[in-house]
């Protein structure tokens, strides 16, 4: 019987090896940048709400602070959606006849909440709490981004665990003064290394085992 | 011989049915992890603000039922939560003893109210100088957007097209005891909306507190309810923070 492998099948065989080896590796770092796409993390992607509410409007143009409507954001896990009360504050006066606000007064009129399209979403097994962050030095635009220049929402951050633990494993490049909290132009170059230190010691923030430890945010 | 090579021509299959059967079942398992992860992301429990289809209004965050008190809600302490005296109310006062507003009509025919008989006068929390960073840091949240930076009712969205506030620096606002502002904030007062639901009520005794620091500031030779029983002192207190000290001495320096 003629033979079934010619010569340069050994050849074949052994290059096979690395090719096999390449392509799995190739498979691998594909595989780490579609999980980390904004495909699967809805990073930069704004949703259709119910109403165009638009943050540059009412924080960037007209002032508003961030706990005029987040008003649970210093108190509680949740930063808090406002109630449609909150929106008639002032719509019951101004811009009552528009037609983007009829949502808002049917809401209003019906007792029943707009629903809002969640932009933010972690998984329920992780825990996130925005009291502790607020706390201790970490402003909005940190994780947020700059809210006040949004028309409409989106995720600036991944929001996954890579990104949580790049903080947590490094807190005092990324915290602020109390002060500065809602100032969504704030820059972290203006502080030395010097401040962050004692910024750290200031908020008496706790050691990166304790903030990396699986049961801090896997509870 | 061509027997024996139909032997070798003709080897068991790559993959034996056993084998097969073996897959499929692996592939059927990890499909099932698939249907955990995605149990484990949105767990059957709800969070704040989450749709429940089963209640009517579609809430999951429930409301009190009407005519409850949750409890440790009670608020029985009248000057605190309510900023009124002990004996105002329809439930307490008889309609002869009910004290009656005073009011008057200002230019434009609008109906002014001038007394306030019912509100407490004083801040029943005392007045340190946390109290008043506390407030100004509150009133710069909910109250700049209208009333301005210096209350004179000239904020942002006013610019906007909303209707002009009073100004805090008149005679019939200086004058007016500190439970009427409380009740302001906490009731809403004709075009303005109600704060209750934002602020609790300690923020709003600071916010009070501050807009008295307020009108100090503009007016510093007047004299401000404040410091009303001890006005010599006001007088030349030009900042907020000075005030503070004079409040301090008023409530008899306990806060020192
Ligand atoms: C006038 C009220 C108001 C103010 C002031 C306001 N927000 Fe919002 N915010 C909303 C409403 C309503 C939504 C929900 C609709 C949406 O996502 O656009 C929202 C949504 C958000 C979300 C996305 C929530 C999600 O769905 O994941 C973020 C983040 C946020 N706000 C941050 C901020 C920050 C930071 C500030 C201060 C600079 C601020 N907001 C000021 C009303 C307000
Ligand atoms: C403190 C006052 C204030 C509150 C509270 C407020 N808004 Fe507004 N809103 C404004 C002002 C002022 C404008 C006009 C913006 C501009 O032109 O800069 C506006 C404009 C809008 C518009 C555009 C209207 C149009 O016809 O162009 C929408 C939509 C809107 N707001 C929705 C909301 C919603 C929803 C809420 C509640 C979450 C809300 N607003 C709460 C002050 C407020
Ligand atoms: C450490 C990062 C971080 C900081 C700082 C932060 N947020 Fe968030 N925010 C998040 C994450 C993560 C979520 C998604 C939470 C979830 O899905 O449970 C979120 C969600 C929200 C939401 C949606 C409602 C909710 O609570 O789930 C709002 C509104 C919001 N943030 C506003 C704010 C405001 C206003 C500030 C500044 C005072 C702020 N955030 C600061 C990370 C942050
Ligand atoms: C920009 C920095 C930063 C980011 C991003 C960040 N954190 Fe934090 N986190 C902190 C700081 C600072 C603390 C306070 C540590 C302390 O009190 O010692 C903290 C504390 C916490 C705590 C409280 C720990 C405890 O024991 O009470 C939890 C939970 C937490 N973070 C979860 C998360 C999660 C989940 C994410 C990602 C979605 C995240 N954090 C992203 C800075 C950050
Ligand atoms: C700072 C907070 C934080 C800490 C500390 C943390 N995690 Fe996470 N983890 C998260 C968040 C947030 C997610 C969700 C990420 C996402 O949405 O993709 C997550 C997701 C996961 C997942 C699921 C991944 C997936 O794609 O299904 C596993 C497994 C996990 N974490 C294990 C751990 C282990 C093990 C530790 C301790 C070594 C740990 N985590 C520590 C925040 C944290
Ligand atoms: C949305 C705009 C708006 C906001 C925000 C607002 N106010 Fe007002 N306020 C008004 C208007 C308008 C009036 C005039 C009401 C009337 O006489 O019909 C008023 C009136 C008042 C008065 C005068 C009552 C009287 O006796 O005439 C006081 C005191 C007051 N507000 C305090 C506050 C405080 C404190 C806050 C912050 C917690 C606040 N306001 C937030 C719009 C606002």
């Amino acid at each position: 019987m003629a033979q079934l492998f010619h010569r340069g099948a050994n050849n074949v065989a052994k290059a096979s090896l690395v090719i096999a080896v390449l392509l799995g590796g190739v498979a691998f770092y594909v595989y780490t940048q579609v999980a980390r796409s904004s495909y699967l993390t809805n990073q930069f992607l704004e949703k259709q709400q119910p109403v165009q509410f638009s943050h540059k409007h009412h924080t960037g143009d007209d002032g508003i602070d961030c706990r005029y409507c987040h008003t649970s954001v210093e108190t509680s896990y949740s930063a808090g959606i406002p109630p449609t009360q909150t929106c008639m504050n002032c719509h019951n006066q101004l811009w009552a006849d528009s037609p983007y606000l009829e949502p808002v007064r049917a809401s209003f009129r019906d007792n029943k909440p707009i629903e809002w399209e969640r932009v933010h979403d972690l998984p329920e097994y992780a825990y996130f709490n925005h009291s502790i962050h607020v706390a201790k030095g970490v402003g909005c635009s940190t994780c947020h981004g700059q809210i006040d220049n949004m028309p409409a929402v989106y995720q600036e951050s991944s929001l996954q665990m890579e990104w949580c633990l790049s903080c947590h494993r490094n807190p005092e490049a990324f915290i602020r003064p109390q002060s500065e909290i809602y100032n969504q132009e704030w820059d972290g170059n203006d502080l030395t290394v010097e401040q962050r230190q004692q910024l750290k010691a200031d908020y008496k923030i706790r050691s990166t085992q304790m903030l990396t430890s699986c049961s801090t945010c896997h509870r | 011989m061509l027997t024996s090579n139909f032997k070798v021509q003709n080897p068991k299959p790559l993959i034996s049915n056993r084998a097969i059967f073996c897959l499929l079942l692996l592939a059927a398992y990890s499909l099932l992890s698939l249907g955990c992860r995605y149990d484990m992301q949105d767990q059957p429990r709800y969070k704040a603000f989450k749709k429940n289809d089963f209640f009517a209004d579609n809430k999951a965050m429930r409301e009190l039922p009407e005519g409850t008190v949750a409890r440790g809600y009670l608020r029985e302490n009248k000057a605190f939560y309510q900023g009124k005296k002990e004996n105002a109310g329809s439930n307490n006062a008889t309609a002869a003893t009910a004290a009656v507003a005073a009011t008057t009509t200002d230019a434009s025919g609008n109906t002014v109210v001038t007394s306030f008989p019912d509100a407490i006068e004083k801040n029943p929390v005392p007045v340190t100088q946390e109290l008043l960073d506390r407030g100004e840091q509150r009133y710069k949240v909910f109250c700049i957007v209208c009333h301005g930076p210096v209350g004179s009712g000239d904020g942002m969205v006013v610019r906007r097209g909303y209707p002009k506030p009073p100004t805090y620096h008149d005679d019939r606002l200086r004058g007016a005891p500190d439970g009427h502002f409380f009740d302001v904030i906490t009731n809403g007062w004709g075009k303005m909306n109600s704060y209750g639901s934002q602020i609790p009520a300690a923020d709003r005794w600071a916010i009070v507190a501050y807009i008295r620091a307020l009108q100090i500031s503009q007016n510093p030779n007047g004299n401000v309810q404040m410091t009303q029983n001890n006005a010599g002192n006001a007088v030349n207190q030009t900042t907020p923070s000075n005030s503070a000290t004079t409040q301090n001495q008023n409530t008899g320096g306990q806060n020192r």
